[in-house]
């Protein structure tokens, strides 16, 4: 029974508002009207991400991804693609540790389309998978590994450092994207089952956001998905939780081929939906957000020992999130003197918290983050899936700027003193090898 | 609905849904006006985009760096936020930061482009910084130094990129060697590293000034009264007037060839085969812009449908126009490009193919479902596309960039609509002729250098990498 509330705007959710349904079979659905553009957003987040798979089937999720896109009974091979862009709309998918997603962005009066492609698929997919599309997909899901990540300077950074950062057998231990070996290990019939085990009603959330009539959209929504079986039988994901502390420092050098030395570090820190998150964000964000946080100041502009220093946030609900620190050192800088740069930071840091200029200007860039992320019909359908699926309240997302900005100095300075220690942290130091670090141009004539 | 349908063992199909009907779109016409010293200004009002973005060209070219100084347009961009007579560059940095607003700029061939993008709260606030920033910009030599150093550090990040080393290359190998276009961008290891404050004072004083400048303002201006906060900020940049600078012709060699930067050792082959043609001023833009789309616009586009959704040999290639410079006499050009990167042992085959799609369409010509479904695309999803203030306020600047009509993009829509097939396929043969295109590969040359040369696309030339 759709069971839809008022959608009476929360304070603080600049007007926005969103209406919540359940299908019978277990689909949850969350609409949120907006006429300003005639565009309506499709987004439908299935609760199955990398930290679903198994040992020898790393990558799974996401390859399965892109079989999503190769046809299913009533849709023909790339008929999916053809058929939005045909109709105006944009289109794509992603796979991270939690979660698969998969959104249309369409001109309102081909909302409809994108709801019945996206019900074909959840429905019968199994009826146009077969081998062509598994391995063709195969192929190119690697070559999308070698041109992301291995065949860039650095490109495998990330990897490593979760895999240094969470332990062997942990969930998120290994990256959505896989290694070649799995790829090439993954059968037909793995993603059969993959389907049959994930891509059910009641264990997605479809939100559709912009210029809609909710009455008809939902109308439509149970026309094409209603009829969709629910199975239960989806295996709880294995145990994420850790001690909130490391313990010690993990540390790993790499030498390969890269431009420059660069000392990176992965911390563990609170669980994303937390006060302490947002704090951690906030600490963050003053040390390594932007042209004016610490580490910029000091390693870039005063030290000059860095071409770029900052930190990033990756939020994570089912496991600690991980705070990554990026620098790359300047000239012939080594790393140990970026290193101890970084701790006197960290430890004053941690000592006395941000200034009250700090904060204002913290909570002001994250703010701007927000309203951009919330500005466009497709962002908002993204974060009200997120919400949905990962703390079960898409009303959430309305309210998680007001959540930032209640955060207050001493609790960032604590997170910081909690998280942002040495013995809370896995860190990767790249040192340069081979000597083709000219930038010359020379020819070394035609050979022909 | 009811439980009854929980239970139900299999899905009920219903027939593909026909669309509703359109609502009519329009891009957003900006007004223009000129503020009393001479500064363009255009502005769009649009409702709910909360974050306003702010373009500002400057018509200081790279042509116009002095000799022996590529990059100081660059460097000079760069400076424009690091401080002024009020702010150090620290607090500068600060107080942008406390204003929500993030501020970037960058010079390309036709100038320098600033983009300011700020909650509309603060709108006034950061456009009093932007025009300090204008009006007394610092220009320390201790500061101009750090940015010269710090660009020098990004060279060979640049370099190790293999997207970034492919276009380089391909603008060295297709204008003359006294074009400016030839040499990146941003300056080489040798001319950045001459760069001081007084050549950035100079470049500035010689190029930036309100009078051939344009701003541009997007976004909700619901009860901001944008005449009294412009004419307060950027109303008070002063500046003799002037007039920007005469274009020089584009000329590009584009007989058929390959250069292959070697990179022993790596696992895949990045492509990048181009050549230049018309720019928006043309004509046969909308024909180019449709057919470019059949061509390489989407993963259902021709070169996809073969490379990856056929052979698996890439994760994408895509054929693009982008134009490098206009004038108003209609003497500019766009890079016509073909990039994407295959694997290392799959590099002759994928080329070879890449090679039979063109060959296809010169000879077979583009279908009229092709088309139409090219038009649907590129006409229906410009709603998507100008949601935000930024991509509205982008493209306004572009055309003015381009010295193009502010309702271009508005008007190329209905052009785009009533181009036909045989149009978009004279187009798309005509701006990638099989015996025009200049290749280049970065990749392993022991491994790809003798399946390419054995296609015969012309002649295989390797440099280091």
């Amino acid at each position: 029974m759709p069971m839809g509330h008022t959608a009476t705007a929360e304070a603080g959710s600049g007007g926005l508002t969103a209406t919540e349904h359940r299908l019978a079979n277990g689909l949850r659905v969350v609409l949120s009207e907006d006429h300003l553009t005639p565009v309506a957003a499709v987004c439908l987040w299935y609760d199955v991400g990398s930290r679903h798979e198994v040992r020898g089937r790393t990558g799974l999720a996401h390859l399965f991804e892109h079989l999503m896109f190769q046809g299913s009974k009533q849709v023909h091979g790339n008929g999916h693609f053809e058929l939005v862009q045909g109709a105006g709309g944009s289109l794509n998918g992603t796979t991270s540790f939690e979660r698969t997603n998969y959104f249309e962005t369409m001109p309102t009066h081909q909302l409809e389309l994108a709801l019945w492609l996206e019900a074909d698929r959840m429905g019968s997919l199994l009826a146009a998978l077969d081998d062509e599309s598994m391995e063709n997909q195969r192929d190119v899901v690697k070559n999308e590994r070698r041109q992301r990540y291995d065949n860039v300077p650095y490109g495998t950074a990330f990897e490593k450092l979760t895999a240094l950062a969470y332990p062997e057998g942990h969930p998120y231990h290994h990256t959505p994207i896989g290694s070649m070996a799995d790829l090439d290990a993954a059968t037909l019939e793995d993603a059969r089952e993959f389907f049959r085990t994930y891509y059910a009603p009641n264990n997605a959330v479809l939100s559709v956001v912009g210029d809609i009539d909710p009455a008809q959209t939902l109308a439509w929504i149970e026309k094409y998905f209603g009829s969709i079986p629910s199975h239960d039988g989806k295996p709880a994901p294995r145990d994420g939780s850790l001690p909130d502390v490391i313990g010690e420092q993990l540390r790993e050098v790499v030498e390969e081929e890269v431009p420059a030395r660069a000392l990176m570090a992965a911390y563990r820190l609170p669980h994303d939906g937390t006060r302490e998150c947002d704090a951690a964000d906030l600490a963050l964000t003053v040390l390594g957000g932007g042209e004016s946080s610490r580490l910029h100041n000091r390693l870039v502009r005063r030290d000059r020992t860095a071409v770029a220093a900052g930190f990033g946030l990756l939020r994570l609900a089912g496991a600690p999130s991980l705070g990554w620190l990026d620098v790359k050192t300047s000239g012939g800088v080594e790393v140990p003197e970026i290193e101890a740069a970084v701790d006197e930071e960290l430890a004053r840091f941690a000592a006395e918290g941000p200034t009250p200029e700090e904060m204002e200007r913290a909570q002001a860039q994250l703010e701007r983050e927000w309203l951009d992320r919330l500005g466009t019909v497709a962002g908002r359908a993204d974060e009200l899936c997120r919400f949905a699926v990962l703390f079960g309240d898409p009303q959430l997302a309305l309210t998680a700027v007001d959540r930032v900005l209640d955060i207050t100095a001493e609790e960032v300075r604590e997170a910081a003193a909690a998280r942002l220690r040495p013995d809370n942290r896995a860190v990767l130091v790249y040192e340069p090898v081979g000597t083709e670090q000219s930038d010359s141009d020379e020819e070394e004539g035609a050979d022909q | 609905m009811t439980d009854a349908a929980a239970s139900l063992t299999s899905m009920e199909f219903h027939p593909q849904p026909a669309p509703g009907t359109a609502r009519p779109w329009a891009f957003p016409a900006p007004d223009r006006g000129t503020l009393e010293n001479g500064l363009t200004v255009l502005t769009s009002h649009r409702p709910g985009q909360q974050v306003v973005a702010v373009e500002l060209y400057l018509p200081a070219p790279l042509d116009a760096e002095p000799a022996g100084l590529d990059g100081v347009a660059t460097i000079m961009a760069r400076a424009l936020s690091e401080g002024t007579d009020k702010h150090s560059a620290e607090e500068f940095a600060a107080e942008l930061e406390r204003c929500g607003a993030t501020l970037d700029a960058h010079a390309d061939h036709p100038g320098v482009r600033v983009s300011l993008e700020v909650p509309v709260s603060r709108l006034p606030k950061a456009l009093g910084l932007l025009a300090e920033a204008l009006i007394a910009p610092a220009f320390l030599d201790t500061e101009v130094e750090r940015l010269v150093r710090n660009r020098l550090d990004e060279i060979p990040h640049e370099t190790a990129n293999p997207a970034r080393r492919a276009a380089k290359q391909l603008s060295k190998e297709l204008f003359p060697a006294d074009s400016r276009m030839s040499r990146p961008r941003q300056g080489t290891e040798e001319t950045v590293a001459a760069i001081d404050g007084a050549a950035v004072r100079a470049f500035f004083e010689a190029h930036v000034r309100p009078a051939t400048a344009t701003a541009v303002v997007v976004g909700d201006l619901t009860g901001v009264d944008l005449e009294k906060v412009l004419a307060e900020t950027l109303g008070a940049w002063t500046g003799e007037p002037g007039e920007p600078l005469p274009m020089p012709p584009i000329t590009a060699d584009d007989t058929g060839r390959v250069v292959i930067v070697d990179r022993p050792g790596a696992v895949q082959t990045q492509l990048l085969i181009g050549r230049i043609g018309p720019d928006r001023h043309a004509r046969v833009w909308p024909a180019q812009v449709l057919g470019t789309y059949c061509l390489g616009g989407t993963l259902t586009s021709r070169l996809d449908r073969v490379l990856r959704e056929e052979k698996g040999y890439t994760y994408g290639v895509r054929a693009f126009g982008q134009v490098l410079r206009s004038d108003a006499g209609g003497n500019g050009a766009a890079m016509l490009a073909i990039s994407g990167s295959v694997d290392t042992p799959n590099t002759g085959p994928a080329l070879d193919d890449l090679w039979k799609v063109l060959r296809t369409l010169a000879a077979e010509g583009l279908t009229d479902a092709e088309r139409e479904t090219a038009v649907q695309n590129l006409v229906g999803v410009a709603p998507l596309k100008y949601e935000t203030a930024a991509s509205v306020a982008g493209t306004l600047a572009d055309q003015v960039e381009q010295h193009l009509p502010d309702d271009f993009q508005a008007q190329l829509y209905a052009r785009l609509a009533e181009t036909g097939t045989v149009e978009a396929t004279a187009a798309v043969v005509s701006a990638f002729p099989v015996d025009r295109l200049v290749t280049v590969l970065v990749g392993d040359a022991a491994q790809i250098a003798e399946p390419v040369r054995a296609l015969g696309i012309g002649e295989v030339t390797v440099v280091t990498g």
